[in-house]
Formats: C-alpha cells, structure tokens, sequence
C-alpha cells in the first residue's frame, strides 16, 4: 500500500534529469578522494557475521566518526538490533539506548555495511532526494519512520530507474544511488 | 524514464507454455524448490522502448505493436528467429550452470549464481512470452523448441537431446572460475545483444528489454567482480588464469557472427535490430559491417574492464591480457587462420601450432591444478548481506 501512495505522488518528469545522470554523479561523488572509494571497497569484504567491535571502527574510520564512548551493554544492544534487523524494518531503532538513538549518521553506517539494503543517511543525499520532490526531514536522531522514509525513497528509486541508470559497479545498488542523488543534492 | 509493467494475466498459450516450463526445469536438473520465493514475472517498460521506428528503410513509421501491423512476412520470420536466439541462450546458461550451486565457493557467491539462473529463466519467460503472445501458431511452435534443446555442456542430458544454438552455450561449465568468466565475457555479449534490440522496430520486443538490462547489469557485475576477487586473493597464478581469459574471449567474439553479415544488415534494413550505440550515434551505419562494429565496442569494454582486473594483481604477477581478436576464432574472417595471442601471423607447423594452442588454452593438466587451488581460499571472502 505504502508503495502505491508513493508511486502515484512521485512526479516521474522530475526524476529524469537525475536517471539520466547517475553514472556521471555516482563517479564524481563516490570516486572522489575525499570519498575514499578504496576505503569503502575494503568494508565490502571486511565486514562480515560475527560483528565485532573492530568493524565497528573500522566502519567508524571510513565515516569519518570519532570515537564512540558506549557503554558494553549498549554495543551489546546494537550488535543484537543488526542481527536481527531484516529489510524493510526500520522500527528495531526505536529500542535503541538514547545515546545511539541520537546519532543516526552512525548508525546509518553500520547498517549500510552489515545489511546492503539499508542506506547511510547523508545531508547531500537528502537534498537530492528534495531536488526530485521527495521531502525528507532533516533529523539527528535514528528515528525509525524518518530514516525508514528516506530508505524507501531511495529503493523505489532503484524501482523507477531506467537501465542505463545501472552502470555495472562492484558496490551495492543502493551506495550506487545514495551516492549520486549526494552529487545531485550538492549541485543543488 | 523506467516504468515497468508487469503482465498479469496470461492466455492460455502462455499458460500452456508453463506447464512445458516446469517439466523441462526437472528434466534438465534444476529443482523448482532452489527458487525459494522467487516468481517469475514478464515485464515491459514501454516508456523506453520509442515510438517510431528508429532506423533502417522503415525509419519514422510507428512501431509494430501486433503481428499484423508488420508488412512482409520475411520480417515477421527475423523477428521470430532474433527471439528464439535470444531465449535459446537464456535457458542455455541455466543448463550450463546449475550443476556448480553445490561446490560454490561462498554463500554470497551461490546466491549470486542462484539469482542470476532465476533472472537468465525469467528472460527465457519473456522470450516465450513474446513469441506466444504476438506470433500465433508459429511463435508457440518456437517457444515449445525452446525447451526441447539442451546445452551440450548440461550434465542431465537425454542421447538424442539436440544442442543449443550458439557455440558459447554448449561450452562446459566445469567450475566456479569458467563461471565468472562466462559471467564476464559471455553475459557481456548478452548485454550488447540486449541492447541492440532495445531499439527495435517491434514494440513489444524492444520494451522487453529495458527490464532484461537492468537484471543484466548484475551478472556482469557478478563476473567482473569475481575476476577481480581471485586475481586479489593471488592464490590463482595470472598465468593459469590467462589461460581461460583466451578460452572466453574467443568464444564471446564468436557471438558477435559472421563478418558482413547480410542477416545482420536485413535486420537493420527492417529496423529490428540496431546497433549497440544507436540511440546515441550520429554516424549514418555502416550496414555491411555491423556484427563488426559491435564486436568492436565490446572488445573495447573487455579491454577497459581488464584494466580494472590487473589493478588488483599481487606483486609478481604478469599482467593479464585481452587476447587478438584473431586468436583462436571459430566464426567470422579469422576463423581457422593461426595468429597468436598477439595477433601476429603465426609461424611454425601443424605440430607448433597444437603446441601453441595447448599452451594458450586449458588443457586437463591445467584443470587439475585448479582442482587443487579449489582446496584453498582460492577467492576474496565477501558475505551476502541482505
């Protein structure tokens, strides 16, 4: 149902300028050394069950984090939310302890790299995402239905687009489009 | 802008056609259960797929949407024969492969190799679907054919069981290092084959494409990705690995056809077939050489891809190469000519040239010794995450 309210508001005019651009803004974003694709690449293969404490770093290290001050139990409680959330369930977030509810870049990221199908919330990808209509609010917080709306957004996405929007890359579809819509919110 | 539409109601041809479709999933081998949920779906996006006629002597004239509205029958034959081809090859590989889900390497890579069978089937529907809905008696006819052969290299195979069409398709897939490289090499010519069609002249055909394009792009990804996994972890020697780059590339530029193909140039006379750049060149098409400019452009790709495969190499390890495109050619102007990997005229006798040959490609020396790589963590590690 979610899925046909969002498919007949969506202004699919609005979306072609971007779908026939996401190779080229995927490359500049994502390629970018600031970026730091090699980086990334490194988390595809070196993040894997069981979690440990050193993915968490590492993950860290490549979102550009500081050190994360938790207490054991709470790195408990995000290790067992990342094994037993299964896309599209975003609602696992709201049993979060408040100090890793209240960081949601954080989060983002973990779950980007534990569950490809789960996406880094990023503010240039939220302003691409504004740029085609779909209006995310902006928030710190791992609020569950905002972050669930922005992944969604981002799926149906990966729904509409054409196939010369899916250049053959060796990262997940949804870096693939989280990174150009960054490119296109930052051309905004 | 992509809009698939899904067919939700079949006629009773294409439910008929099914029912063929599921007995030919027990008699090749692959059990319907490794499906898991997955449904198969016919998908058109017509919003890609243009609205006149793009190229050739019907240029800028409305698609033929139905049968009828296709002017000569010669033209109805091409375009029946260019989606049996298609279909051929699509439950062609799922023959070829099937067997390898037991030894896969990694879970992420039997998933991988699991989707991709199910997406190669779900074509193979679409094919079917094409030709029972649009071409009457004669499509439904083509359709059945299509789960009559069986690829040669299918381990499941009845004494009188007739081959698959193309070359490519009836090569044994022995083991998980020839099923990156037909992922890489050959479901690339898939991609260019796809493409070409995409602009065709019968709707139906070229809309059926947009969403075939779009799974594609995961094989390929799947193959080069998978080249580039065992050329990091180094276990392989690049030398050994050369040896079945030669294989393939060989194989896959045979796809391509026969050089100044007049089935070729009718098919862009009718518009049914373009050429993999169409919508974007500008250049009036050469039509007495258009199996040529396409092998071309994709020799070009594999050229660009092998840079990003050598990037990832261990110290010490020779850069691997693209072979000529006159190395080793069963199809085209260089079929049967000796050149070597080079593409130098080669010079030496019968026996030099055996020589020559079994060195270049793999031999059941060279299979052995990937048997016992096959014993190590031969492939870059990497977890199928959801």
């Amino acid at each position: 149902m979610m899925q046909a309210h969002a498919l007949l508001s969506i202004d699919r005019e609005q979306l072609r300028p971007f779908f026939e651009r996401v190779p080229e803004l995927f490359e500049a974003h994502h390629g970018h050394e600031g970026q730091d694709p090699e980086g990334y690449q490194e988390l595809l293969y070196r993040v894997y069950r069981p979690y440990t404490n050193r993915m968490f770093d590492m993950i860290d290290e490549w979102m550009g984090h500081g050190h994360r001050s938790w207490h054991s139990d709470v790195e408990r409680e995000v290790l067992l939310m990342l094994y037993a959330i299964r896309y599209p369930d975003t609602l696992l977030l709201e049993s979060l302890s408040d100090e890793v509810y209240l960081d949601i870049r954080r989060i983002s990221g973990y779950l980007h790299f534990m569950k490809h199908t789960y996406t880094i919330w990023d503010e240039d990808t939220r302003k691409g995402l504004a740029r085609l209509g779909i209006k995310i609010p902006n928030t710190d917080r791992a609020d569950p239905f905002i972050y669930g709306a922005y992944i969604s957004a981002i799926e149906l996405l990966k729904e509409l687009a054409p196939y010369h929007s899916f250049m053959e890359h060796d990262v997940p579809r949804q870096r693939l489009f989280q990174a150009a819509l960054a490119g296109y919110g930052r051309e905004g | 802008m992509g809009s698939t539409k899904i067919v939700e109601q079949y006629r009773p041809n294409f439910e008929g056609w099914i029912q063929q479709f599921n007995e030919w999933q027990s008699r090749i081998g692959f059990e319907s259960g490794w499906l898991g949920d997955y449904q198969f779906e016919i998908k058109f996006d017509w919003s890609i797929a243009g609205e006149r006629i793009e190229f050739g002597d019907f240029e800028g004239m409305p698609k033929w949407e139905r049968r009828m509205q296709v002017p000569q029958q010669n033209i109805r034959d091409a375009i029946i024969n260019m989606v049996s081809v298609q279909g051929d090859t699509e439950f062609a590989s799922v023959e070829q492969q099937w067997h390898l889900l037991d030894s896969a390497p990694t879970e992420y890579d039997r998933k991988s190799a699991l989707r991709i069978m199910c997406e190669e089937q779900r074509h193979g529907w679409q094919m079917a679907y094409v030709l029972c809905n649009y071409f009457g008696d004669q499509g439904i006819r083509e359709a059945q054919k299509l789960l009559e052969r069986n690829s040669s290299a299918n381990p499941v195979r009845g004494e009188d069981d007739r081959p698959r069409l193309l070359g490519s398709f009836n090569e044994p897939i022995n083991h998980w290092l020839d099923f990156f490289m037909f992922t890489h090499f050959i479901d690339r010519d898939g991609k260019f084959q796809l493409k070409m069609l995409s602009t065709s002249s019968f709707k139906p055909l070229a809309a059926s494409m947009g969403p075939m394009l779009k799974e594609e792009s995961f094989h390929l990804g799947t193959g080069a990705n998978g080249i580039r996994r065992i050329v990091t972890q180094g276990v392989i020697p690049c030398a050994l690995i050369q040896k079945y780059v030669n294989k393939w590339v060989s194989t896959g530029l045979d796809l391509f056809g026969v050089d100044e193909s007049t089935s070729a140039e009718w098919a862009y006379v009718y518009g049914i077939k373009g050429r993999y750049d169409e919508r974007d060149n500008e250049v009036v098409a050469d039509r007495e050489h258009l199996n040529e400019e396409s092998r071309s452009l994709y020799f070009d790709e594999l050229n660009k891809e092998m840079e990003a495969i050598n990037a990832r190499r261990k110290d010490g390890e020779p850069e691997l190469f693209i072979p000529s495109d006159k190395f080793n050619r069963s199809v085209g102007k260089f079929k049967g000519d000796r050149h070597d990997l080079r593409g130098n005229p080669f010079e030496g006798g019968d026996e030099d040239w055996e020589q020559y040959i079994n060195d270049s490609l793999p031999g059941d020396e060279d299979e052995s010794q990937l048997l016992e790589f096959f014993k190590e963590e031969w492939i870059q590690y990497r977890e199928w995450k959801e």
